[in-house]
């Protein structure tokens, strides 16, 4: 069938299989392989985009069922060479080793500060608790929003991760 | 890395064409809300369907109202949108403190109350807040509507009522049940989101006691015999007496049957 979608303010028209995930879609028919796969199955966040304003796991989203929507990915955070501030404050605070886990928590943090513009650290640690970071723990990640957001008094790590 | 199984994807515009999609593919058509059970299970290779039948795209689906007969969810209703509609907030704190409690941010944004019920796992999150508020669960399909309280809904492990060629149109909560206040205590084994290890809640309304608790049974358990007048261990007697929990990768009989016992005691003191 026929799908079409706007990625990062581009609108796309793509033939796609029915049983094609919104994933595969991105990284094989589109090309944007900033969005990871992990485990394919919800469990990790790798995936995670935002669509039609929500992050969602794409890996258990099927293209067909979103035909018309808009969406954002890690592509559409840089500008040319300027990193977005989400970007910026994860890269000022250690916030990115092997950077897997990244796109996605780039992705639910945006969605976040997009409702809750000065997120308390349990309210950042809730937006990414879908997301897991094998590498760096969530510690400087947590501290990067709050850094962004301008409450940096706040610390804190997921307890038992 | 494994292909996802083809399918082919239909997307019915009415209840009407909905209804006609699945009786004509009862035998191999599988319904698709939020996919959040649904895709990885055929990703794993459990499920085979031929059609998967996207349930969101009808007039409708996606209603969520407070009204005279309590609060009504359309299929499409995310667990999400649940969180995000105030009335169910203000009058129904327990449904949405157990909302809360399920999965991820991400896929509450994407799964749906009425997929968390029909796919009747034991370790549903949703289960025992619709059990504790007297939910009902409205079925359609070509031959008309019934109406089954989620007392009698779940059958057995991911069993419901539903027939082949229904669906689950709605969720009733009624508007006797609103301002029933409870707390769900959910055992996770990391604090990040995870299936319940166990899932107590109690709720309380005019001194009457219920519990609902999740991973304890072929079924989500409903427990209305305790009472105000019971010590916590007689109360936690009679939750352990209505359940029979298994030992699974999550956690073994024992330790869950303690669990239970101990979050029996513990939401029992609070009230008393
Ligand atoms: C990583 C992960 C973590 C999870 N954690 C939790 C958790 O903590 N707690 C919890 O309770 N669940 C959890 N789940 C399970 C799942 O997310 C929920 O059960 C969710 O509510 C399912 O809703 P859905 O809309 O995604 O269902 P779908 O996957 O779309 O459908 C589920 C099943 O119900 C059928 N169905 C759906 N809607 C209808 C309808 N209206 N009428 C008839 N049949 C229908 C489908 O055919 C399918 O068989 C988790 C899942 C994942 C992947
Ligand atoms: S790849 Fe989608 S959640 Fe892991
Ligand atoms: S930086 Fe490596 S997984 Fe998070």
């Amino acid at each position: 069938m026929k799908i079409k979608l706007t990625v990062n303010g581009l609108l796309y028209e793509r033939e796609c299989a029915e049983h094609r995930t919104l994933l595969r879609f991105l990284r094989e028919d589109l090309g944007l392989t900033g969005t990871k796969e992990g485990c394919g199955m919800g469990e990790c966040g790798a995936c995670t985009v935002i669509l039609n304003g929500h992050a969602v796991n794409s890996c258990m989203v099927l293209a067909a069922e979103i035909d018309g929507a808009t969406i954002r990915t890690i592509e559409g955070e840089a500008n040319g060479p300027s990193l977005s501030d989400i970007q910026l404050a994860f890269e000022k605070n250690n916030a990115v080793q092997c950077g897997f886990c990244t796109p996605g928590m780039v992705m639910s943090v945006k969605e976040l500060l997009a409702e809750n513009a000065k997120p308390s650290a349990d309210e950042v640690k809730e937006a990414i608790e879908g997301n897991f970071c094998r590498c760096t723990g969530y510690t400087q990640i947590v501290e990067a929003v709050m850094d962004l957001t301008g409450r940096p008094e706040e610390k804190g790590e997921l307890d038992h991760v | 890395m494994p292909m996802l199984y083809e399918f082919r994807y239909l997307a019915p515009k009415s209840v009407a064409e909905l209804t006609a999609t699945l009786r004509e593919h009862a035998s191999d058509g599988k319904i698709l809300a939020g996919g959040t059970d649904l895709i990885p299970n055929i990703r794993n290779g459990l499920q085979k369907p031929g059609f998967v039948i996207d349930i969101k795209k009808y007039d409708g689906a996606d209603r969520i109202s407070y009204g005279a007969d309590g609060l009504s969810m359309g299929p499409a209703v995310t667990i999400n949108d649940l969180l995000r509609f105030k009335d169910a907030r203000d009058r129904y704190p327990v449904l949405c403190s157990c909302a809360h409690e399920l999965a991820s941010h991400q896929i509450r944004n994407r799964a749906t109350v009425a997929g968390n019920v029909v796919n009747a796992s034991p370790c549903s999150d949703m289960a025992p807040a619709l059990l504790c508020l007297d939910a009902q669960a409205v079925l359609r399909s070509g031959n008309g509507e019934r109406v089954i309280p989620f007392s009698s809904f779940f059958t057995g492990v991911k069993k419901t009522v539903l027939q082949p060629g229904e669906f689950l149109e709605r969720i009733l909560v009624p508007a006797a049940s609103a301002g029933v206040t409870g707390r769900y205590l959910k055992l996770k084994r990391i604090a990040g989101h995870d299936l319940g290890i166990v899932g107590v809640l109690m709720t309380k309304r005019d001194g009457e006691i219920r519990f609902g608790v999740s991973s304890a049974a072929p079924t989500p358990v409903l427990v209305d015999t305790v009472t105000t007048k019971d010590s916590p261990d007689e109360a936690a007697a009679k939750v352990l007496a209505s359940v029979s929990p298994i030992s699974d990768v999550r956690g073994t009989k024992e330790y869950r049957e303690h669990m239970i016992g101990v979050y029996a005691r513990r939401l029992l003191a609070e009230v008393r």
